[in-house]
Parts: structure tokens; sequence; C-alpha cells
């Protein structure tokens, strides 16, 4: 197997040990960086976050790193957003008012009402034909979230169900932004971004 | 399906990992990380490490642990609670590899943090720890660095009933240690029945966790000392919890 470069953007939001132990694991090499120069030359970029939009835009923008994002997206780039950095893909959020996101996959980010957060494991289930995503359906991934991406269907892949059905997976192309933690849940977690990164730069 | 959880809980005191009875004797178990690696490899649910002494010595949160337990590269999601008293801190502790973080002191100090926490960090990140106990006048909060208590009412629960703080973890800190003895009238008492609870202290037989899981207001249940006695605990523990509520066991054997 070709041991695949995977670059983790770094703007200094969150914590990325888990995500490099895991993909180390899996067999891949990782570039922990904010530096355009290195991230074009990895294979697929991992754009992770926790915490709250408005800051993660704030500091993707001071690196000039939302400009080259919407770049990489337009040369089909396989680009992975997880968590915060999912919602960080669609064109804004509501999160303590309105903050333009990096429209990579269109749609808006909305707080959850009843439940009011998604907190632990859940099952998702494909909603489209997708051979990168229906060998997970039925597995449970670890959620920690109060927002959620609202948009159209097309662009739905996978979704759980917490009282009402809500997005899981969002694609657009090479763009995917998963709102669970792969990092975060184990096996299943571990077996989807291993068969993601492999698929989406083979393919 | 959303699952309940079983959550693993490790208490460090001076650095070591505990076993704590009652909230007043403790026995060192080891390096923290050991155990959070086995209950990582045990496939628990989530991991709640309990630094239960920041606080007292006005230390300011563990991020020294932390970033030890980040740099193993666990697998299962962290919860860390301990001398979290102002919002850069919650921040720093979620910077430094937690998900979510648990609050206690603060919460009787000056419960106004968590709003900032919670703006910083999102609600679903704030759990608050209830040390509680059924007195003669009611339920009763605990406060383990004054070893007083409050008789528990509405106006302490706000910032969970205003949806600040997620989840509350109700500790039974008197038999905390004691094998099958959680007492199940703290989750029947406890006055707000739309909070989510996770239920700890004294949760150590498949039967009795099966019971408080049981409880639709309960979400998650902790088990700490218990789970040093034998290998694969854990795993016991779930195989024998034959309710669907949990996410199934996960074995040694599964990991490739």
């Amino acid at each position: 197997m070709t041991r695949l470069v995977v670059g983790i953007i770094n703007y200094g939001i969150g914590n990325y040990a888990s995500l490099h132990h895991t993909l180390y694991d899996i067999g891949h090499r990782c570039r922990i960086t904010d530096d355009p120069i290195v991230l074009k030359q990895c294979d697929i970029l991992l754009l992770p976050g926790v915490g709250a939009f408005r800051p993660a835009m704030e500091a993707l923008k001071a690196r000039s790193l939302d400009d080259f994002l919407l770049q990489q997206s337009r040369g089909k780039k396989p680009i992975l957003g997880i968590c915060l950095g999912m919602q960080l893909l669609a064109d804004a959020s509501h999160e303590g008012g309105y903050t333009k996101g990096l429209g990579l996959i269109p749609g808006e980010v909305r707080p959850l009402v009843e439940p009011r957060w998604h907190i632990g494991w859940n099952t998702i289930e494909i909603t489209q034909d997708d051979r990168l995503f229906q060998p997970s359906s039925g597995d449970s991934f670890y959620f920690n979230h109060s927002y959620t991406y609202q948009g159209p269907k097309e662009f739905q892949v996978c979704q759980a169900s917490v009282g009402r059905t809500i997005p899981a997976v969002i694609r657009q192309g090479t763009v995917i932004g998963m709102q669970f933690h792969p990092e975060k849940s184990q096996i299943s977690g571990r077996s989807l971004l291993k068969r993601l990164i492999e698929g989406l730069c083979h393919a | 399906m959303l699952r309940k959880r079983l959550i693993g809980v490790v208490t460090v005191k001076d650095g070591w990992a505990v076993q704590s009875m009652g909230y007043g004797r403790y026995l060192p178990l080891g390096h923290p990380e050991y155990l959070v690696e086995n209950l990582d490899r045990w496939g628990a649910d989530e991991i709640l490490v309990m630094s239960i002494d920041r606080s007292v010595h006005k230390l300011g949160p563990d991020l020294s642990l932390l970033k030890r337990l980040s740099a193993m590269g666990l697998s299962t999601p962290l919860t860390y609670g301990g001398g979290i008293h102002k919002a850069e801190e919650a921040v720093a502790v979620i910077q430094s590899g937690a998900e979510r973080i648990c609050l206690d002191a603060v919460l009787h100090d000056d419960p106004q943090q968590a709003y900032k926490m919670a703006a910083l960090i999102g609600a679903q990140a704030l759990v608050g720890s209830l040390p509680l106990s059924v007195e003669a006048q009611g339920l009763c909060w605990y406060d383990y660095r004054s070893k007083t208590t409050t008789l528990l009412d509405s106006k302490h629960l706000t910032l969970f009933a205003d949806g600040l703080i997620s989840e509350a973890l109700i500790i039974d800190w008197h038999h905390e240690g004691q094998q099958n003895s959680f007492n199940s009238h703290l989750i029947s008492l406890f006055p707000h029945k739309e909070i989510p609870l996770i239920a700890f202290g004294g949760l150590s037989d498949a039967n009795q966790l099966k019971d408080v899981l049981a409880y639709p207001q309960v979400v998650a249940a902790g088990v700490g000392n218990f789970l040093n006695y034998s290998e694969h605990a854990f795993q016991s523990l779930k195989k024998n919890l034959t309710s669907s509520v949990l996410r199934p066991a996960k074995y040694v054997g599964s990991f490739s």
C-alpha cells in the first residue's frame, strides 16, 4: 500500500494528537501545519475543529487558509472536515450571530432544537448511494455538538437520529464533512477514515 | 439510535490515580495514564478523568496530565474535571485534548463562569458535577472542600435548566467505593426531570447498572474503582448488561 500524506490543517483550534495517532495507525504520514506550501503537497487535507464557529473562521482567515481551501477544492483536492470542521465547510453559521463559512458545501449551520445537543454514540444511516460510506451504514460513531448543518438533500450522504434525523455526513465532490469524531470512534472510526482517505486519493 | 454510555472513571489525586471511598479515603492505583490506556483499549464509551485536588490547592486544571493523555492518541472521548474556574481554563482543557469538561467547585463559587464557558466551547462540552445525598430535609448538594451540604433547590440547577450545562453528573458520594450501593433515590428525587443525568458512585454490579440505565433521565453511568479488580472488567460489565441501550462490548480480539 502506498503511504499517503495527510495534511492536518493547524489553525490553532483543537488538539490533533488523536487524529495523528489514528492516521499513523492506519499507515499514512501526517503533516500538521498551516503552511500552504506543505499542505499543497499533501494527498488529502483534514480540517478538524472544536469550539465555536466564529473564532474558528477568524483563525482560518488570519492565516489565509479560507482562500487556500477554496483553491484546493476547485482543484479537486480531497478535503475532510470533522465536527466543527464539517460546519466550517458550509456557507454560514448562526452560532452566536451570523458568520460566513468557507462555502464549499451549500447550506447553513443552525442550532439543534429538542434536543439541544447531540452527545454520545449514535448509528449513522446512509441516505445516498456512496461506496465510501456504505460499509459504515449502521455503525456507531461519537457525536458531540449543539449545532447542525441544514441544506439541500443532495449534499447529505448519511444521517443520524436524535429525536429527528440530522445530517451526519455531507459531501460535494471531493469535499466531505463528518459531524461525528471518527478519531474518537474507535474501530468504526478508524475503518471509515482508512476507507475515505484511500478511496478519495486513489479514485 | 443514540446509545446510553458506560463511562470509565479515573480519579486522580496528587498526580496519582486512586481509588476513592466516600470522598475521604484514597488508595493509590498508579499512573493515571495506564488506567486511561486500559479503558481506551477496552472500548469504554467515554473516559472521565477527575483531578480531585486541583481546586482545593488552587492549581487550575492539570494541563500537563491532559497533554500526556492526549499524546497517547486516545480513540475514546475524554472528559476532564478538576481545577477549572475560568472560561480560558475551559478552553485550555479542550485545546489540550479533552472533548468535554466537568465542573464542580466553580458551580458553588462563581456559576456565572459557565455562561462564558458555554459561549466559547458549547454547552455540549460542559458537564456539571453534583455530589448528592439524601438527608432528612431532602436531596442535598455536597461541597467537598468545606465538607458541607446544602439543600438542593431549583436555583442551583438554573445553569442546567437553561441549557448552559448539558448533563449533570450526580455522584452518590456517601457510597462511592462501596460495591453495589448507588442510591437510586438520587435520580427519583432529582427535581428537574428534563436534565440528562450521569450516575456515578457505588455502581459495580451489572444488574444495578441495568436498573439505573433504565431511568429515562439517565443518559450514562460511570464506574470507577470496580474496573480495577480484573482484566477486561469493562467488557465483562457490558457483556452482562444485556439491555440494548448501550453500544455492544468491543473485545480486545476485535481490535486489528
